[in-house]
C-alpha cells in the first residue's frame, strides 16, 4: 500500500462530519455524503459548471464568519461548516425559485420546485412571462458545444437573454442530435419526428435507418459527422446488425478452417 | 537673446471639442501666424485635456500670467492675442459675486482641488512626450528601473493607495500577490470600461493625460513580472483610444516600451482592446472574457485574478485613475502622497460631478472631502439655490446620499458604513424636483439592459424590480411592495454570480432606507411628493403667487396653459401631460403640484 497521503479537509455539513480533499467542490461532497443540495444548471456530464441559476446555494462559515455561496463551483480549501437549510439560504433560494417560476410559467417542474422550496407566499406579486420553459441554465448551449458543434448560444444580453440559433436562423452546423433536448431540465427544448424527418430549431433533418434491421440510425447529418471524424465511410447498417454481421462472417470463416 | 514664450493652452477634451475648442485653437493659431508674433515672443499654442469645468468651456488659459477665459469662442482670437499684453479680455474672464477673477486659483472651482491624478492634464499637450517629460514625467519610472521590485511594491504600500475603480483594493497587496506566482507569461491589464451614466473620470484622464497611465503601467509590470500589458477602452471613447494609441507609438519610438525599456533588460508590450459595450465588461472576469474573444460574460471563481487570470495566467486588473497616481508616488515617495487623505482612505479621488449642481465637471479632492465641501464649495450649490435632496455616488452600483450625511468625509469606508458609497467617482447631484421612486426605477432600467442576463438573481430580479418600480411611479403600487423589493435585493446581494448584480440592489435599498415615506406617499396616497410621477402628479398655478409673465404659456408643449398678460393664468387639466416645463420655466415659483385626485 504506498497510497500517497492527500491533504483531508474535515467540514462539518448540516450536522454532519464529511471528509473531502483540498479543492473539492461543495456540492460533490455534500452528494457523496447523501446531503442534497438542488442543482439546475449542474449537470455531471460536464466538468465546468456555469454557476448561474444559483439555486445551489449554501452557508459556509470559516472562523465563525459566515457568507453565500454557490456549492457547485465552491472549492473547499481549508475547515468550514456548511448550512444547507440555514434560514437565510431557505429564504433566497425561495426568492430564487419564486424568480425561476416566473421566468418559466409554463415548466411544472420549475413550478414544483417553487412550491416545494418556499411556495408562493409573498410572491402574487410578481409577473410572469407570458409563455415558456426556458430557466436558462444554459446546459443545451453546453451540451452542443461539448460536441463541437456549437449551433447554438445564448444570445443578447440582459432581461432579454435567451437560447437561439444564430440570428433565429436554422443553423448550418446543426446536426439534429437531439443532446440539447435531451439534457434540458425543463423540456423547453421540442422537436418533432415522423417517419422520415426530424425537425429541431426550426431545421428538417433527414432520417436514416439501417438498411438491414430498419433501426433507427440517426439524421443523415449526425451519420457524417461520425464518418468524417474517424475518416471513414457513412454507415449503412446499424451497430448492431454490422457485429452481427461481423460475427456470421467469423462464424463462416472458421467453419471453413 | 532668448525669446519669452507664452503658451496659449486651449482645452480639447471632449466636452470643450464639443463646443467648439478645435475651431477656438484654429483661429488663435491662424491669428498668431497673421500676426508675425513669433519674431519676438515664441507662442505656443497647446491643445490640452479636459480642464475640468466642461461646462464652461471651451476654457482657453494663458500661461505663464495665468489667466483663464471661459466660454471662448472663435471670434474671439483676436482680443485673445492682444492679451497677451495687455489687460485681460474682461468678457472672457469668470464672474464671481460681482467681480472678475483672472486667475485659476481664484476660481473656488479650482481653488479647493488638490491634483495628483489630473495634475498635467489641462497643462500639457497630451500628444507631445517632450511636454509629458518636461512636467515631471516618466521620473517615476526611472526610480523604478533603480529599485527591485519588492522595492516598488513597498513604495505603493506605504503610499496606502486603493483602487479607485470601485472596490478599493489596495493595489500594494494586489501586486505582492501576483509578483508571489512564479507562472509565466503575466499580464498587466488596464480597466478603461468606464460604463456608469454621467461618469468621464478616466476617460479624461486617459485622453489628457495618456503617458501618466501608461507610465503607471509599465511599473507595475516591473513589480509583478510581467512582460504583457493590455488596456481595455469603453467602445464610445474615440479621443481616449487615439491618444492612448499616439503615446503607445511615442514610447515605442523613444524606448521607453518594447523589448528594453529605457536600455534595460525589461521588456513590455501595450496594446489596446476595444471595449464590449455593455457596463458588465468592466467587470473582471466579463473584461478578461472580452479580452480572450468570448462573449462579455463574467465567470463564476473563486480563484482570483491575480493568480488565475487573463488566459489563465496571473494579472493584475487596475483602474485608470489608480495607474495614472502612480508614476507620484514612485517619484515623489509613497510617504508623500499618504500624507493626504484619511486614515484608511489615502491620496485623492476624481469625481465627475454632475446633474443639477451649478458647476458640473471633473474635480480632484484629497480623500475625506466632505460631500458639502464638494457641492456647495466646489460645486457653487444647487442650480437655483434649490433644495440639495440626494446625491448618487458611484453609478448604478453605489448608493443615494442623503442630506443627513453631507458633512460626513468622502472615502471608501465611511459611506459604506452609513448604507451608501464612493464609488468609481460618478457623482450625480438631485434637488428637490427629483424623486427618490423614479430614479431607482432609472438605475434598474439601466441595468435590465447592461447585466450579462447570465445568472437568475440579477436577470430576474431586476425584471421584476423594473415591473415593481414602474407600477409604483405610475400609481399601481401595493401594500407589501417595499418588503418584496428588500427581499429581492437581499438575495440578489448574496446570490448573484458577479459584482454587478450584488451591488445593483443598492439604488433601490439606498433609497428605501433614506426615503422611505417618498415610496409610501407613492404607494398609499398616490402622490409623488417631487411633482415627477406623471400619473401621480397635477400641475396647479397659484393665483396668489403668479405674476401673469407667460414664461410657462410658451414653455408648455400641450398647449394647455391660458391667461391674460399680468393676470394669473391657469392649466387646462384636461390637456396638461404633466411634463412639469411649467414649473421649471417660472421665475416666481407659481407653479405646484398636487396629488392627482382619482
Ligand atoms: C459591473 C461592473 C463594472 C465595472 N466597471 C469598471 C470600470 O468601468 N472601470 C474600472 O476601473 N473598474 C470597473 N469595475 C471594477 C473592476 O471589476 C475592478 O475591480 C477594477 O478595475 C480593479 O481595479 P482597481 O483595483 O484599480 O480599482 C467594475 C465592476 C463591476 C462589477
Ligand atoms: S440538436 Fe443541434 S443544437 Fe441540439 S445539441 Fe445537437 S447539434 Fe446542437
Ligand atoms: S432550453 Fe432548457 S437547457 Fe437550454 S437554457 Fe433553457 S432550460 Fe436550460
Ligand atoms: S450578476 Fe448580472 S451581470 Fe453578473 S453574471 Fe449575473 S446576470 Fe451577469
Ligand atoms: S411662469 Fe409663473 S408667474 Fe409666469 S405666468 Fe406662469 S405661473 Fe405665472
Ligand atoms: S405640466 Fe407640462 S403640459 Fe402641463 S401645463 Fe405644465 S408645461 Fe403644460
Ligand atoms: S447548480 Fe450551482 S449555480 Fe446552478
Ligand atoms: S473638456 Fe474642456 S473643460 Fe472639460
Amino acid at each position: 500500500m504506498s497510497e500517497l497521503v492527500k491533504e483531508q479537509i474535515k467540514l462539518v455539513l448540516d450536522g454532519k462530519e464529511c471528509f473531502c480533499e483540498k479543492g473539492e467542490y461543495l456540492y460533490d461532497v455534500a452528494k457523496r455524503n447523501d446531503i442534497f443540495i438542488p442543482v439546475l444548471c449542474r449537470s455531471d456530464a460536464f466538468d465546468d459548471h456555469r454557476a448561474c441559476c444559483r439555486v445551489c446555494i449554501v452557508e459556509v462559515e470559516i472562523r465563525g464568519k459566515s457568507k453565500v455561496v454557490t456549492s457547485c463551483v465552491y472549492p473547499v480549501e481549508e475547515d468550514c461548516t456548511v448550512y444547507t437549510q440555514s434560514e437565510k439560504i431557505k429564504e433566497e433560494r425561495a426568492v430564487v425559485m419564486a424568480l425561476l417560476a416566473h421566468r418559466a410559467p409554463e415548466s411544472e417542474i420549475i413550478g414544483g420546485m417553487a412550491q416545494g422550496m418556499g411556495g408562493t407566499e409573498g410572491f402574487a406579486r410578481l409577473t410572469p412571462l407570458e409563455a415558456g420553459k426556458c430557466i436558462l441554465c444554459g446546459l443545451c448551449v453546453q451540451a452542443c458545444d461539448s460536441l463541437g458543434t456549437g449551433a447554438i448560444s445564448t444570445v443578447l444580453r440582459g432581461t432579454e437573454k435567451r437560447v437561439d440559433t444564430p440570428y433565429g436562423n436554422p443553423s448550418k452546423a446543426c446536426i439534429g442530435c437531439l443532446s440539447c433536448a435531451n439534457v434540458c431540465p425543463t423540456g423547453e427544448i421540442v422537436f418533432e419526428e415522423n417517419e422520415k424527418t426530424r425537425t429541431i430549431w426550426k431545421r428538417e433533418f433527414e432520417l436514416v435507418f439501417c438498411e438491414e434491421c430498419g433501426a433507427l440510425m440517426g439524421t443523415r447529418e449526425m451519420l457524417e459527422r461520425a464518418a468524417a471524424e474517424t475518416d471513414g465511410e457513412v454507415p449503412k447498417v446499424c451497430d448492431a446488425c454490422r457485429k452481427k454481421a461481423m460475427a456470421d462472417e467469423m462464424m463462416h470463416t472458421y467453419r471453413f478452417v | 537673446m532668448t525669446k519669452r514664450t507664452e503658451k496659449i493652452l486651449v482645452c480639447c477634451g471632449t466636452g470643450c471639442i464639443a463646443n467648439g475648442a478645435l475651431d477656438v485653437a484654429a483661429a488663435i493659431e491662424a491669428e498668431v501666424a497673421a500676426r508675425n508674433l513669433d519674431v519676438e515672443v515664441s507662442v505656443d499654442v497647446v491643445r490640452t485635456g479636459c480642464s475640468g469645468e466642461c461646462e464652461q468651456g471651451p476654457v482657453v488659459r494663458l500661461m505663464p500670467r495665468d489667466t483663464m477665459y471661459y466660454r471662448v469662442k472663435e471670434s474671439d482670437a483676436s482680443a485673445i492675442i492682444d492679451s497677451l499684453e495687455g489687460d485681460p479680455v474682461e468678457k472672457l474672464l469668470l464672474k464671481k459675486g460681482g467681480v472678475q477673477v483672472e486667475h485659476m486659483d481664484e476660481n473656488p472651482f479650482y481653488a479647493l482641488q488638490h491634483k495628483v491624478v489630473l495634475k498635467d492634464v489641462g497643462i500639457i499637450d497630451p500628444l507631445s512626450l517632450d511636454d509629458y517629460i518636461a512636467h515631471g514625467g516618466y521620473e517615476g519610472l526611472k526610480r523604478a528601473l533603480e529599485i527591485t521590485p519588492e522595492q516598488i511594491i513597498d513604495e505603493v504600500d506605504k503610499s496606502g493607495l486603493r483602487g479607485k475603480g470601485g472596490a478599493g483594493f489596495p493595489t500594494g497587496r494586489k501586486w505582492r500577490t501576483a509578483a508571489g506566482y512564479d507562472v509565466f507569461p503575466k499580464y498587466i491589464v488596464c480597466n478603461g470600461d468606464e460604463g456608469d451614466p454621467g461618469a468621464f473620470m478616466d476617460g479624461s484622464t486617459m485622453e489628457g493625460s495618456p503617458h501618466a497611465v501608461i507610465e503607471g503601467m509599465i511599473i507595475g509590470a516591473l513589480a509583478i513580472g510581467a512582460e504583457e500589458g493590455i488596456l481595455y477602452i469603453r467602445d464610445e471613447y474615440a479621443l481616449a483610444r487615439d491618444h492612448i494609441q499616439k503615446a503607445i507609438d511615442s514610447a515605442y519610438e523613444a524606448g521607453i516600451l518594447g523589448d528594453s525599456i529605457l536600455g534595460t533588460s525589461h521588456k513590455l508590450h501595450l496594446s489596446i482592446v476595444r471595449g464590449g459595450g455593455a457596463f458588465v465588461c468592466g467587470e473582471s472576469t466579463a473584461l478578461m472574457a472580452s479580452i480572450e474573444g468570448r462573449v462579455g460574460e463574467p465567470r463564476a471563481k473563486y480563484i482570483r485574478s491575480v493568480q488565475r487570470g487573463l488566459f489563465d495566467h496571473p494579472t493584475v486588473l487596475n483602474n485608470v485613475e489608480t495607474l495614472a497616481s502612480i508614476p507620484t508616488i514612485l517619484r515623489d515617495g509613497g510617504e508623500e502622497y499618504a500624507k493626504l487623505g484619511t486614515e484608511n482612505s489615502k491620496g485623492t479621488k476624481v469625481f465627475a460631478m454632475v446633474g443639477k449642481v451649478k458647476h458640473t465637471g471633473l474635480v480632484e479632492v484629497p480623500m475625506g472631502t466632505t460631500l458639502r465641501t464638494l457641492i456647495y464649495d466646489i460645486g457653487g450649490g444647487i442650480i437655483d439655490d434649490r433644495h440639495f435632496k440626494a446625491s448618487q455616488t458611484g453609478g448604478p452600483s453605489g448608493g443615494r446620499i442623503p442630506e443627513s450625511l453631507l458633512d460626513l468625509p468622502v472615502d471608501f469606508d465611511t459611506l459604506t458604513e452609513h448604507g451608501a458609497m464612493m464609488g468609481s467617482g460618478g457623482m450625480i447631484v438631485m434637488d428637490d424636483r427629483s424623486c427618490m421612486v423614479e430614479v431607482a426605477r432609472y438605475y434598474v432600467d439601466f441595468l435590465c439592459e447592461e447585466s450579462c442576463g447570465k445568472c437568475t438573481p440579477c436577470r430576474e430580479g431586476l425584471r421584476q424590480m423594473r415591473a415593481i418600480l414602474t407600477d409604483i411611479c405610475e400609481g399601481r403600487g401595493q401594500e407589501g411592495d417595499i418588503e418584496l423589493l428588500e427581499r429581492i435585493c437581499h438575495t440578489m446581494e448574496d446570490a448573484s454570480l458577479c459584482a454587478l448584480g450584488r451591488t445593483a440592489a443598492n439604488p433601490v435599498l439606498t433609497t428605501i432606507k433614506f426615503f422611505r415615506d417618498e415610496y409610501e406617499a407613492h404607494i398609499k396616497e398616490h402622490r409623488c411628493p417631487a411633482g415627477v410621477c406623471a400619473e401621480l402628479t397635477q400641475f396647479v398655478i397659484d393665483a396668489a403667487a403668479c405674476t401673469g409673465c407667460g414664461m410657462c404659456m410658451k414653455a408648455c408643449p400641450a398647449d394647455a396653459i391660458s391667461g391674460e398678460k399680468k393676470t394669473p393664468h391657469s392649466i387646462d387639466q384636461a390637456k396638461c401631460i404633466a411634463c412639469g416645463s411649467c414649473r421649471e420655466a417660472c421665475h416666481f415659483s407659481a407653479v405646484l403640484t398636487e396629488g392627482r385626485s382619482a
